[in-house]
């Protein structure tokens, strides 16, 4: 899907010299390699894995609800954040020396109180509101790089400070009460789901992920994998002293990185808004917030978080395992214990693939 | 392991050895009083100043002790911390573990009547073993800590909520009132928990500047190759780092729910990882590993917690002091910073 990133490991595919037989019987192992190396063919086998479980699951009733293509379909709803999120980390940490942004779940609530100001109480029309949720969330992720590039502070702190200060100007700044007025509540119809082709059954959509998720992911892969900036943006991850030698502008790249993510957090921001139909102060932060899931399914997507690693594809479907995951445990696990098994299978799942990772990097060298 | 250090400006790696500045020179070890520590004293005091001068009740016991007592489990598991931090590494699990600790301590307590001894090893063991699990998984998978605590994290809670069994633990006996903010918790004025947590930080503040295995710990957050290459043991000392930070933890359980109520809700130790890392880094310790004291997060733990109670006591929303908090934080990394940047070119 996309072009190879960082200095390619010698690829699988490349095996010329070698007779047409002789490849042929070399193929389990390069299947092997490919899965060992390959995070992204890894995470193909589990998500078939995953879903084929639970449909032979589902179709012998041992779930309580039917897990067919509309029930995936409609727990999609979660990927819409959990995705546009994933990508932001990934810009992040691609751009390397340590980054990472753990304020992603603070700009959500704070961006969705200047959105549910400007849409709900200042009554803005929708677009000009979202592109003032977008632009703050920009500024409030400028804010974050200009400390990081320019001024030099460590990613991880900088962004424990501006959590702690976001999550704290979004609480205060409307008395810790959500903004839920008439144009926020009839915004719900935003979250609806959609039919999807024809017949007399079709497919329902949740609304986001075509007006959200698909523009953002087509974006971000656009940025990365098509522009000067993207490819600027691993060099710099790679190697920022060589970056800088090659004459990039390393400090304006990352900067750049830090404020597209505080961008797409404020676009979280208005999906959010939409799925809760009021503005909350705590949306980003509730529970154990937005910033650790979004940071989990990036590593678990394959991005390395030493930075100059990482594929948009990764992080899409590592999305998708994830959300598929956790719905088919539902069905599995009713009631409360089917939300702390989810925890279960995310930690489970983070940790085996971090494991195998490091496993594979002795053997095989760097992975991609 | 090591997040391998990628300084544009300066070549000479920092490792635990003091800079070879004029002043220090000649010295093994470097002054044991940081200017970051320096500037901390120097804020907290002018802080207590302006708070005692604004609001009289702020220098009264009734304000002090549960300012005390609310500082000791952040500053406790900040003293682990420290030590992971000071390797190279982190962990944003000790939340989890928190939760863990408490409820089956809390638990042992209500159902079968543990005694103070039983209820504190039982929390500092469990700590210790999860402590261990993170260890193992870090030292010997060879993956960064960040990932593997994020994955443990998780696991961490789900075993905590199993334990909750989604309700609250009730009726929880006072066995560990020795431990809080009651008369009982203390002993010519000062909280048990503080004086405990003092000690603990005095021992591991030796341990790191005067020891071999201490001094090793600030080799490996330098540089680990270079540490291993010189005879250290680098996984086993990153091991028992982490080992440490779930001891540490277990104790700070046992705090938490001594200042608490007598009932144990879920959210126990929400968001303790991040104010245990907020603590540290204000407190001079690198994050990138190799450079960092002990004292500094004492100091750093009693300066948020100042914060805190400064904000409730002058009647301002209570949702400010993480403002505060905020940029305290880019306030001591930004001087930090400053200095090391005068320290290079010096």
């Amino acid at each position: 899907m996309s072009t190879t990133v960082s200095p390619p490991a010698p690829a699988p595919q490349s095996g010329r010299p070698e007779a047409p037989d002789s490849r042929l019987r070399q193929l389990p192992a390069l299947l092997l390699r490919a899965l060992l190396t390959q995070r992204i063919v890894l995470l193909l086998v589990l998500l078939v894995a995953v879903v084929a479980t639970f449909v032979t699951l589902s179709q012998r009733n041992y779930l309580t609800a039917p897990y067919d293509a509309g029930y995936m379909s409609a727990a999609l709803i979660s990927a819409v954040p959990l995705v546009m999120l994933g990508l932001a980390e990934l810009l992040v940490i691609t751009s390397g020396r340590g980054g990472i942004d753990l304020s992603v779940g603070a700009v959500v609530s704070l961006t969705s109180m200047v959105f549910g100001f400007g849409y709900g109480e200042w009554g803005w029309p929708l677009w000009p509101s979202i592109l003032l949720a977008a632009a703050f969330g920009a500024l409030c992720g400028a804010v974050n790089g200009f400390l990081i590039a320019y001024i030099g502070y460590p990613a991880l702190i900088t962004t424990l400070a501006t959590y702690y200060a976001f999550s704290s100007l979004a609480i205060v700044v409307n008395d810790q009460q959500p903004i839920s007025t008439q144009p926020i509540q009839e915004f719900f119809s935003a979250a609806r789901s959609v039919p999807l082709g024809g017949g007399e059954d079709p497919l329902q959509v949740p609304l986001g992920i075509l007006t959200f998720l698909l523009p953002t992911a087509v974006v971000v892969w656009l940025l990365l994998n098509r522009s000067t900036y993207g490819r600027r943006l691993y060099a710099i991850g790679t190697n920022d002293v060589a970056a800088q030698w090659a004459g990039i502008d390393v400090r304006r790249t990352r900067f750049l990185a830090y404020t597209a993510a505080g961008l797409i957090s404020g676009l979280v921001a208005v999906v959010t808004v939409a799925q809760f139909a009021s503005a909350r102060p705590d949306a980003g932060v509730a529970g154990s917030g937005m910033a650790l899931p979004a940071i989990t399914i990036a590593v678990l997507g394959g991005v390395a978080i030493t930075g100059g690693i990482g594929r948009v594809a990764g992080v899409v479907l590592a999305t998708l395992l994830v959300v598929w995951l956790n719905a088919g445990i539902l069905l599995a696990v009713p009631g409360n214990a089917g939300s702390q098994f989810q925890l279960f299978a995310l930690g489970t799942v983070l940790v085996f693939a971090a494991l195998l990772n490091g496993l594979t990097n002795r053997r095989y060298g760097r992975t991609g | 392991m090591s997040s391998s250090t990628l300084r544009p400006a300066g070549g000479a790696p920092s490792a635990g050895q003091p800079e070879h500045t004029a002043r220090a020179r000649g010295r093994v070890l470097p002054f044991p009083i940081t200017g970051q520590e320096v500037v901390l004293i120097v804020v907290i005091a002018v802080l207590w100043v302006a708070l005692a001068l604004t609001t009289p009740a702020f220098l009264t016991s009734g304000s002090i002790v549960p300012l005390l007592v609310a500082m000791a489990p952040v500053a406790l598991i900040g003293v682990g911390m420290t030590v992971v931090i000071i390797t190279g590494g982190i962990d944003v699990s000790v939340a989890g573990m928190v939760m863990v600790c408490a409820v089956v301590v809390a638990r042992a307590m209500v159902e079968s009547g543990a005694p103070l001894p039983v209820a504190v090893l039982l929390s500092v063991a469990l700590g210790g073993l999860l402590g261990l699990a993170n260890g193992v998984l870090i030292a010997y998978g060879r993956v960064h800590a960040i990932i593997i605590t994020f994955g443990t994290a998780n696991l961490f809670r789900f075993l905590g909520l199993q334990l909750f069994g989604g309700t609250t633990v009730d009726n929880i006996p006072g066995t560990l009132a020795v431990f809080g903010r009651g008369e009982a918790g203390r002993t010519l004025g000062v909280p048990h928990s503080f004086l405990i947590m003092l000690v603990v930080a005095a021992a591991a503040w030796y341990y790191l500047r005067h020891t071999p295995s201490g001094r090793h710990l600030y080799a490996i957050g330098g540089d680990a190759d270079a540490a291993r290459l010189a005879g250290v043991k680098v996984q086993r000392r990153v091991l028992s780092a982490y080992v440490l930070t779930g001891l540490l933890t277990g104790l700070a359980a046992c705090f938490v729910i001594a200042r608490g109520t007598s009932t144990l809700a879920p959210n126990v130790g929400a968001g303790m990882e991040l104010a245990a890392i907020a603590a540290v880094v204000i407190g001079g310790t690198s994050i990138m590993g190799g450079r960092g004291s002990v004292l500094g997060t004492v100091l750093g733990a009693l300066l948020v917690q100042t914060v805190t109670s400064g904000v409730t006591q002058l009647g301002w929303r209570s949702q400010l002091a993480s403002l505060f908090v905020g940029i305290l934080i880019l306030i001591a990394v930004g001087a930090d910073l400053l200095r090391e940047r005068t320290r290079r070119t010096a």
